[in-house]
């Protein structure tokens, strides 16, 4: 393989990566190139064998291989270039990659653009501070997903899940599927983490019990998790004395939330919103770093498959158009703003010249509110919730509503609708 | 007349929706869906629960252990438990194309178990 | 089952069971070193600071310990043996840091009494002088007192690397095999353990937070041990920059210590408050949590808790007052000949090289015969560390082993290569493979490599992966395969 003439290499083959680099070459690009650390295209879709993935992107209730099955072939039928078992070490300002792998050793690239998309990692219990004894049997659910779905194996015959994120519920379903006995499901919060519909049929369905405003505060057990103590929370989420119920169980899963991985875009310089956990973008999904794109859960942790994939073809278009008329569009000038209610937003900058989609996720819960952007848009919303992030697309025409020379845009939360 | 919570799980929204329901079970009124397939969702989650289920089949001479499939159509509710056991006895061989019938007519329901994956080696 | 004999039995495979076993394997000794664990370095010799200090650098500084002695002999010994052994050694500097005058008095008495014994290495440093050698920490520092002797290694690294030579010199190693009892016949001590008996002439009993129950097996208890637990947490290695030297700060609380240092891999650690706990209890809990991170805001004030991505509990052995609270164990048994029972409390690790060297000297004058080993070689060569390499070693690794170019752990870049490596050179569980190669250790703590780690571990021990531990006897892993609890197979 060549590798001196890359137009757009894209750092990982989830339904980021694919999307991307399916989308770089649409758009004319000629040697597009993925790069897989794993042993196939798709990242952790295989692992996800529930269905859910692509209502809106194909219309169809697909399961996450069928999901990547079908951009897979499209990468295949495209031409477009792969490079699996690869893993990427270095990521330099300037645009070079340095990876590694079994057949070539060490590689060097100097893309014209590049996209990240390596997608996010769990939060583990050492971030938590979970106290406790330090056996085996702890997990994060993720984990947990590739060992039953992938590997062949089941951690355990008694489980309690640490939060209620939608991977801790999937495999809340997964397991008592399996035959394992899911004691409970434990979420700090007052409401549950992940999608109503997993609530719905992953934990009400199979009669697990879901302890809310509940946390872990304690892990038993020298060899291998024997117990658990759990208990109430107050309002500043601290345990409350006296609360304390043990819960006999072998394994422990966390799914407690989902951290963009940057590891690669820190070296490479890339800024990063410390609200969101990854690179700050602008319109075109183009981080600081000119010619450095980023797309999906490595911005931020998106609810949904299919936006990960249409963020990331955003970021694939544009590294396409960067690679082929090697100028440089003019970059995002305007800074958004979280008003009222709002946690954060990306894209963080807009140039205004260019159509945009904004992800927005709200603070707290709050029925019977307006969202704004600035005086250009507004929508009436019966309910927004933290785990549910809001979809904005503005077109170039909407944004020549903006006054001339403005910097800001202000998002926010009205009161009433 | 009586009164039935469902949550439609048709699409990531989750309306919360109230059946009001008479005295001889039939639905009267459905409050607080958003879309027509929300209502049909809330009507047939009312009827007749059904699911469509996701799992995992044993693989023989195969590089991988284990490989996916789903049923075609949703199944009831009650008889996911019941199907994921019949699946246990499954042991399936390349090549398999995604979409290929894995198993036809699962416990007597007509809803065959498809392929989501190539399985080639 | 079996019944062995030798000379010298080293009951323990910490940092000091350890660097005995290296130190007897330069002369003509049969030696056996015994650990109850599946790898060395799992008692206080892995739950550490990591800081090679020389004893001069607290307040609570008492020249007329013998601990003292031990660590300040023992700070030009551990360059050069952490050269020999291969295993990382960096001299990071020390800043103890002072707030106010009245403190400034104390350090300024402690640099006065630390030269009389010819301790000369300190040097007060100026509020701007400190800034440029640490701009992130606290403004609160008016000053600071400076060694820049003080260092940081590895020490589970170190005490494998020592076990590695004195096998190399001819010292037999068990693993996971736990002393149950001791009796005394004629000149032989006889040690039942779980893996049959062993015959010995002499003991070293550096049984760690054990060695009191191990000296009780043979009416040798002439000394008292309080264990105190320890807290210490890990920073993501993002911060790995924050500061540059070891720094710590007199705490405003008894039975604590603020202090943050540096560590070879990047990461930072900080802690730790100490409190009386039972004996091998290494649980932590929310507040000594609390307290661990409150200390260290004394001395980085906004930081996030967010970048703790591992903290552990640790054990310090504290003796008596008569004797000397921060009193070290370096003794032969006053009753039982031939019986050596050693616990440095802490630091351990700082004390190793002259302990070493010192118990040699008292088991030759119990009676063992040291005569030099012509085979001894000092030198051992540590295993490939692939993200340490340059891009043409690498290369050339992998031209040489495919293994290398397949990288497991994606936090800290260790590869398949490195990990059959450790599996190689004895590592048999989840926690051998992390200490060795430091796969699972980084900010995702296993969350990719555990699945990955554990195949490789099975396929080279040739066990099914549902009996691979994470740190041996009952800690498996994966109890079942998908579909056998339903019944299937």
């Amino acid at each position: 393989m060549k590798f001196s003439d890359i137009d757009v290499a894209v750092i990982g083959s989830g339904p980021a990566g694919m999307a991307a680099a399916i989308k770089a070459k649409e758009e004319g690009a000629e040697h597009v190139l993925i790069l897989e650390r794993q042993e196939q295209l798709g990242g952790l879709l295989h692992q996800c064998v529930h269905n859910g993935f692509g209502l809106f992107y194909f219309g169809q209730d697909l399961t996450g291989p069928e999901y990547a099955h079908r951009f897979v072939e499209k990468v295949r039928d495209l031409g477009i270039e792969t490079l699996l078992e690869t893993m990427v070490t270095k990521v330099s300002g300037d645009r070079k990659i340095t990876a590694v792998n079994s057949h070539e050793g060490t590689i060097h690239l100097q893309p014209k653009s590049i996209v990240l998309a390596m997608g996010c990692r769990e939060r583990s219990r050492g971030q938590l501070s979970i106290p406790g004894t330090r056996p085996a049997g702890i997990f994060t659910a993720g984990t947990a997903q590739r060992l039953v779905n992938v590997e062949g194996f089941i951690p355990g015959e008694k489980v309690v899940i640490l939060g209620s994120g939608d991977i801790g519920m999937i495999m809340a379903r997964r397991l008592s599927l399996e035959g394992v006995e899911v004691k409970a499901v434990i979420e700090i919060l007052p409401y549950v983490g992940g999608l109503i519909r997993n609530e719905v049929q992953c934990l009400h369905d199979f009669d697990i019990p879901l302890l809310l405003e509940h946390t872990v505060t304690q892990i038993h057990g020298e060899q291998r998790v024997d117990a658990v103590t759990i208990a109430k929370v107050d309002k500043d989420k601290r345990p409350v004395d006296g609360t304390e119920q043990n819960i006999e169980c072998d394994t422990l899963l966390l799914s407690v939330g989902l951290i963009p991985e940057n590891e690669l875009s820190r070296m490479a310089g890339v800024a990063l919103d410390p609200l969101v956990g990854g690179p700050v973008v602008d319109e075109r999904r183009e981080t600081n770093i000119p010619g450095i794109f980023a797309g999906g859960n490595v911005v931020h942790v998106h609810d949904l498959v299919d936006d990960v994939s249409w963020e990331a073809e955003i970021a694939g278009a544009w590294a396409a158009r960067l690679a082929q008329k090697g100028d440089h569009e003019k970059k995002g000038k305007i800074a958004l703003r979280a008003g009222r209610n709002i946690r954060s937003i990306v894209p963080q900058t807009i140039s205004g010249q260019n159509d945009v989609t904004f992800y927005i996720r709200v603070k707290e819960m709050e029925e019977k509110v307006q969202l704004r952007v600035g005086d250009i848009y507004h929508r009436a919303f019966r309910v927004v919730k933290p785990s549910e992030m809001i979809k904005v697309n503005l077109l170039q025409k909407d944004l020549k509503k903006l006054k001339e020379k403005i910097t800001e845009l202000n998002v926010e939360c009205e009161r009433g609708e | 007349m009586a009164e039935e919570k469902i949550i439609c799980i048709g699409c990531p929204l989750g309306c919360e929706t109230t059946l009001k329901i008479d005295d001889q079970g039939e639905v009267v009124k459905i409050t607080g869906y958003k879309c027509k397939e929300g209502r049909q969702y809330v009507l047939e989650e009312y009827r007749s629960p059904v699911r469509v289920l996701t799992a995992t089949v044993l693989t023989q001479n195969s590089v991988r252990p284990l490989f996916p499939v789903r049923t075609n159509k949703p199944l009831l509710k009650t008889h996911l438990k019941e199907a994921a056991k019949v699946l246990i006895g499954v042991k399936v061989k390349p090549p398999i194309r995604v979409g290929q019938i894995i198993l036809p007519n699962l416990i007597n329901t007509g809803i065959d178990v498809i392929a989501t994956d190539d399985l080639l080696n | 089952m079996a019944q062995i004999e030798t000379e010298v039995l080293i009951i323990g495979g910490g940092v000091l069971g350890a660097v005995v076993a290296r130190e007897l394997s330069r002369y003509k000794v049969d030696v056996i070193l015994a650990e109850k664990e599946a790898d060395f370095g799992w008692g206080s010799t892995k739950t550490n600071m990591c800081i090679v200090c020389q004893g001069a650098d607290t307040l609570e500084f008492r020249p007329e310990y013998h601990r003292s002695k031990l660590i300040w002999d023992s700070m030009p010994l551990m360059e050069p043996l952490c050269q020999e052994l291969d295993v990382p050694f960096k001299r990071v500097g020390e800043l103890a840091l002072i707030r106010n005058n009245e403190e400034l008095g104390k350090f300024r008495k402690m640099k006065s009494k630390a030269e009389k014994l010819g301790i000369n290495s300190h040097q007060f440093i100026d509020q701007d002088s400190l800034r440029q050698m640490e701009p992130n920490i606290t403004r609160e520092a008016i000053a600071a007192l400076y060694d820049p002797n003080i260092a940081i290694v590895d020490p589970v690294r170190l005490t494998i690397a020592l076990i590695e030579n004195a096998g190399q010199n001819g010292v037999k190693v068990m693993r996971e095999t736990e002393v149950v009892d001791i009796s005394r016949k004629l000149n032989q001590f006889e040690v039942e353990t779980n893996r049959g008996s062993i015959q010995c002439r002499f003991i070293v009993n550096a049984a760690g937070t054990s060695v009191e129950k191990i000296a009780q097996l043979v009416n040798s208890n002439d000394f008292v041990l309080y264990p105190i637990r320890g807290y210490v947490g890990i920073l993501d290695k993002n911060l790995g920059d924050l500061i540059k030297h070891e720094i710590h700060m007199r705490p405003d609380a008894p039975g604590q210590m603020n202090i943050l240092t540096p560590s070879v891999h990047g990461n930072l650690f900080f802690g730790t408050t100490m409190q009386p706990s039972q004996r091998g209890d290494y649980s932590t809990t929310r507040r000594i949590a609390e307290i661990g991170l409150q200390n260290v805001r004394k001395i980085i004030p906004d930081l996030s808790e967010k970048e703790i991505i591992h903290s552990f509990a640790g054990f310090l052995m504290f003796r008596n007052w008569e004797v000397g609270w921060h009193e070290s164990v370096v003794q032969a048994s006053r009753r039982i000949p031939g019986f050596i029972s050693i616990c440095i409390g802490y630091p351990g690790v700082s004390a190793a090289p002259a302990t070493g060297r010192e118990v040699s000297e008292l088991l030759r004058r119990e009676g063992l015969r040291l005569e030099a080993n012509p085979g001894f070689s000092p030198s051992r060569k540590a295993p490939p560390v692939f993200n340490q390499l340059s891009d043409e070693q690498q290369k050339e690794l992998i031209a040489q082993d495919s293994r290398y170019g397949h990288v497991v752990c994606r936090c800290e870049t260790v590869t398949e290569g490195e990990i059959v490596e450790a599996v190689r050179r004895g590592a048999t569980t989840l926690d051998g493979v992390k200490f060795r190669t430091r796969a699972g250790m980084g900010r995702c703590q296993g969350g990719f490599c555990t699945p990955r780690v554990t195949k490789i571990l099975g396929r080279e021990l040739g066990l099914p992966e549902e009996k691979v531990t994470k740190k041996g006897r009952k800690s498996r892993v994966l109890l079942y395969k998908t579909k056998e609890l339903l019944g299937g197979k």
